[in-house]
């Protein structure tokens, strides 16, 4: 019994939609960009195409006769026009790990990490649509509106689990302006994902990282003669007194995180854990405070 | 044979793997648990860990000695325990074991023999000499008993088997133990019944030496059919058992032989002795039948291999519609049909109705046929019977001439003799030759011919007449036609041209007709030489246990020897002489149950003595039922250390 059993895409939106429920609408705080790309629901504090007063001006050669507001120039002399505050929309991309290992639960009364992972990116998607973000998943465009829940969520469930243990979005996904949000496993080398995380500083992009575990990874609770294999296969470790190696896992475990959090703090990212054994709500606030921060 | 006490063992050697237990308990000890395969996504942080000083967890002592246990059960139960072994021929001397060889021993056949093999057996380790007298009929006839070491007699016994005659000692006890030793011990295996010369062989053995007796335990029971124009079958049983059923085998609508019928005693039948069976089929099926078989019978005796006797031919009236308007005494139909209801199954119709049914005789009174009419020729040359009667419509035809199917040319207008207008008596009938369907029978005075249709003058009539009247004319003429024949009887089917149809002897001439249906004139009860046939071939024979066996290897039987019934060189089977065949069946008469046969001075040992109690089997299961404790109490413990982590391994 490796994953749960496939949640159909609008179970898992439902779900998602539960889970999302609490949270106050995420608005990503507001960085100001040179260039607007795109009209969206951010008030960028200068005007622009929008939808919120911003100020009059009075009315300079060049600006046409439908622009001037009327009513306010009938007050005085002058002639000005009305001016809407510039809007724009930041993109989100959400990332979950397709490595095989995410397919696995130390228990059968605890989701797979997997599933545990697509419900956080899921309502993460919720919030960031409700605040009129874009979003999307990895390798397609992001986009805003409701309707691009269910797309977010047919794209999750229809991810093909990657060839081996290890996985990594592609930097193809990597655009200025855009925030990354990666939730997967973690536990293969760390260097790769340095490495990606430096590409992604280098282009400004700020983002997350999101390490879930199952308890049984975090607490290795083995016993005796056991025979380890990778979820993939591709890994195995053999041992005659998995006892003694518990206090070396741990060890392990804790560096590779350390080292995790290295490099997103130095790419100006920001790194957290979760375990499958505690309810989602926790990290849900966490994506939203790091997104928000 | 090793015994300890009252323990006996078969194969002592076998023990000698107990010294290996205590290896085996080391072993058992030092070897680590297999480890658990365990999925783990966290493997690749554990790559390189080097492994702290691993653990070996010793197998707990109580499962150490469960497994002990069920392999020491495994190496006794293997050894052949026997608890108080019965002393096998405990006698020293030379030893003879006698077997009975004829069918009635097959259903215990594999019983006798394998208590002959270790009586031989063991009188082999004991370096005796031993004979073996096979009661088949072959052994012995004209010679000595050889005495040889015993494993040669072991390794004769080996390949024979009950043989599909009677039990036959040789007949003469005294010549054929002429060179024997002195003293000997004898093993009698018998099937219980008794046989000629028994009594003789038994003096002379008892004169010689201790005499042992083993009965057949199995029940006899044979099978037997009893001709006549109803058949039925006659099964006789040694034992006080209910009867079991009969079997109608033969070939279904593909060729295949199967089960066409279960025939089964009738309520109220005697517990044992003997019992009838009708054979109470349709004929499409009993016609079907090659042999009953007694249902879970295995020997000769118990099969009945069906020949012409169990047919019952299939007889079709044809034509003369008026007949079921006139007087029935008037009709000529009427005679027939008496003549002819016991013995054959009748069917009536016109010609074209008829035919399609397929019968075996077809019989027309007083038809003229159409010349270009072709269905019936065909059915004659493909093997039917047609039987045909003058009467007054023939005699005033002038279309005789274009009849198809007569045997002789006929003279139109007929002859009357002996009426008002006529000179002479009315002719009787002149006795049968020895040669032709009627041999036999007698014509009785009273039988007289008063008008009959006369044949022309023909070098053929002669051949062609099988029965003639006084005056030497036709009576009876036949002529064969393809595989079939044509009869004419020049007289009619009714009492108005002569009293034939109303004496006995018109039933037995149209039953002597009847039978010759089909495969020609086989149908005797016995086989008859004749002088172009005197010999009987097989065709299909069968083995003592009733299986069928290869017939190229039985010579060509006289006669006279298949009427005495199974013999050597004659066994149980299906001859043929030309076109006769006939079955040669096993099965006869059976002593009453509780009669067995009478062993003075022997020894009797009933089948139920065991020769001691084999624990062979209960220590082979006690180790199984160990193995399985320990299977169970391993998985116990796995399931234990593993813990509650073990159920979420899911991989």
């Amino acid at each position: 019994m490796n994953a749960a059993s496939p949640l159909a895409a609008s179970q898992l939106r439902a779900r998602a939609e539960a889970a999302a429920a609490a949270l106050p609408a995420l608005l990503l705080s507001a960085e100001r960009l040179a260039a607007a790309l795109q009209p969206g629901a951010h008030g960028l504090r200068r005007p622009g195409v929008g939808e919120d007063f911003w100020q009059y001006r009075p009315a300079a050669p060049g600006d046409t006769m439908r622009q001037i507001d009327w009513r306010r120039s009938a007050r005085s002399d002058a002639t000005f026009v009305r001016e809407q505050e510039l809007e724009t929309a930041h993109s989100a991309i959400i990332w979950v790990s397709a490595g095989q290992g995410m397919d696995w639960t130390g228990d059968r009364s605890r989701p797979t990490k997997r599933a545990r992972a697509e419900l956080l990116a899921m309502a993460l998607t919720l919030v960031l649509l409700r605040g009129g973000e874009k979003v999307g998943v990895s390798g397609r465009p992001p986009q805003a509106g409701r309707a691009q829940a269910d797309r977010i969520a047919h794209d999750l469930l229809a991810q093909e689990p990657a060839p081996g243990d290890a996985d990594l979005p592609g930097t193809g996904d990597l655009r200025p302006l855009r925030r990354m949000i990666l939730i997967g496993d973690f536990l293969t080398d760390p260097a790769p994902v340095a490495g990606y995380l430096r590409t992604a500083a280098s282009q400004g992009i700020a983002g997350a990282l999101l390490q879930v575990l199952d308890p049984v990874e975090e607490a290795f609770p083995f016993s005796g003669a056991v025979r380890f294999r990778s979820a993939a296969g591709g890994l195995r470790h053999e041992t005659r007194n998995a006892d003694a190696l518990r206090d070396a896992y741990l060890d392990r475990l804790a560096a590779q995180r350390e080292a995790l959090e290295r490099a997103a703090s130095a790419a100006g990212w920001r790194f957290g854990t979760h375990d499958t054994g505690s309810a989602p709500g926790q990290a849900l606030l966490w994506l939203h405070g790091a997104l928000a921060g | 044979m090793l015994t300890l006490g009252p323990l006996g063992f078969a194969a002592p050697w076998v023990l000698t793997a107990l010294i290996a237990l205590p290896v085996l308990w080391l072993l058992l000890r030092a070897v680590p648990p297999a480890p658990r395969e365990v999925t783990f996504p966290g493997t690749a942080l554990l790559a390189g860990l080097p492994d702290p000083a691993p653990i070996t967890r010793r197998t707990p002592w109580w499962l150490l000695a469960l497994r002990m246990a069920a392999i020491a059960a495994l190496i006794l139960g293997l050894a052949g325990p026997v608890w108080k072994p019965a002393p096998l021929a405990t006698a020293t001397g030379p030893l003879l074991v006698v077997m009975d060889a004829g069918w009635q021993a097959a259903p215990g056949w594999t019983a006798a023999r394998a208590r002959a093999l270790a009586v031989l057996e063991q009188a082999a380790a004991d370096a005796r000499p031993a004979a073996l007298l096979l009661a088949d009929g072959q052994a012995g006839r004209g010679e000595t008993l050889p005495f040889q070491p015993a494993a040669e007699q072991a390794a004769r016994l080996r390949g024979t088997e009950p043989q599909a005659w009677e039990t036959r000692y040789p007949p003469d006890p005294s010549a054929a133990l002429a060179e024997a030793p002195e003293g000997f011990a004898t093993l009698w295996l018998s099937d219980g019944l008794d046989h000629p010369g028994r009594a003789e062989w038994l003096a002379a053995l008892s004169a010689r030496g201790p005499v042992s007796v083993v009965p057949q335990s199995a029940p006899v029971r044979s099978l037997q059919i009893e001709p006549g124009a109803a058949p039925a079958l006659t099964m006789r049983s040694t034992a006080d058992a209910p009867w079991p059923a009969v079997l109608a085998i033969g070939p279904d609508p593909q060729g295949i032989p199967r089960t066409l019928a279960r025939l089964t005693a009738p309520e109220g039948a005697p517990a044992s002795g003997e019992t009838t069976l009708p054979i109470d089929l349709p004929s499409e099926l009993r016609n079907r039948v090659t042999r009953f078989a007694i249902e879970g019978e295995a020997s000769a005796g118990a099969i009945v291999l069906a020949d012409d006797r169990v047919r019952r031919p299939k007889v079709a009236l044809a034509g003369d519609v008026r007949s079921t308007e006139g007087q029935a005494l008037l009709s000529p139909l009427h005679y027939l049909r008496q003549a002819l209801a016991q013995r054959s199954d009748l069917i009536e119709g016109t010609l074209a109705e008829v035919i399609p049914a397929a019968p075996d005789v077809i019989i027309l009174s007083d038809e003229i046929l159409e010349p270009d009419d072709s269905a019936l020729p065909e059915w004659v040359s493909d093997g039917g019977l047609l039987i045909r009667f003058a009467g007054p419509r023939m005699a005033g035809s002038d279309l005789l001439d274009l009849d198809p199917l007569l045997p002789v040319r006929l003279r139109p207008g007929g002859r009357d003799v002996g009426g008002a207008l006529s000179w002479g008596e009315p002719r009787t009938i002149q006795p049968f030759g020895p040669v032709g369907p009627f041999a036999g029978l007698t014509a009785p005075d009273d039988v007289t011919v008063r008008a009959q249709l006369m044949a022309e003058p023909d070098p053929e009539l002669t051949a062609r007449t099988i029965a003639a009247l006084s005056d030497g004319t036709p009576l009876v003429t036949r002529e064969e036609l393809g595989q079939g024949q044509v009869v004419m009887f020049h007289s009619s089917a009714s009492a108005d041209w002569s009293s034939l149809p109303i004496s006995g002897l018109f039933v037995e001439m149209l039953g002597r007709l009847v039978q010759s249906a089909g495969r020609g004139a086989a149908r005797d009860e016995t086989p008859q030489t004749t002088d172009d046939e005197p010999f009987w071939t097989a065709e299909l024979v069968l083995d003592g246990f009733g299986r069928p066996a290869d017939p190229a290897e039985i010579a060509p039987v006289a006669a006279e020897d298949l009427t005495a019934g199974p013999a050597p060189g004659a066994p149980v089977g299906i001859y043929a002489a030309g076109q006769r065949r006939i079955a040669l069946n096993a099965g006869g008469e059976l002593p009453p149950a509780g009669a067995p046969a009478a062993w003075p001075g022997a020894r009797v040992e009933q089948a139920a003595t065991q020769p001691g109690l084999s624990l062979r089997g209960w220590l082979v299961a006690l180790a199984a039922a160990l193995l399985a404790i320990d299977a169970a109490a391993s998985a116990a413990l796995a399931g234990r250390r593993g813990g509650g982590m073990a159920k979420g391994v899911l991989a």
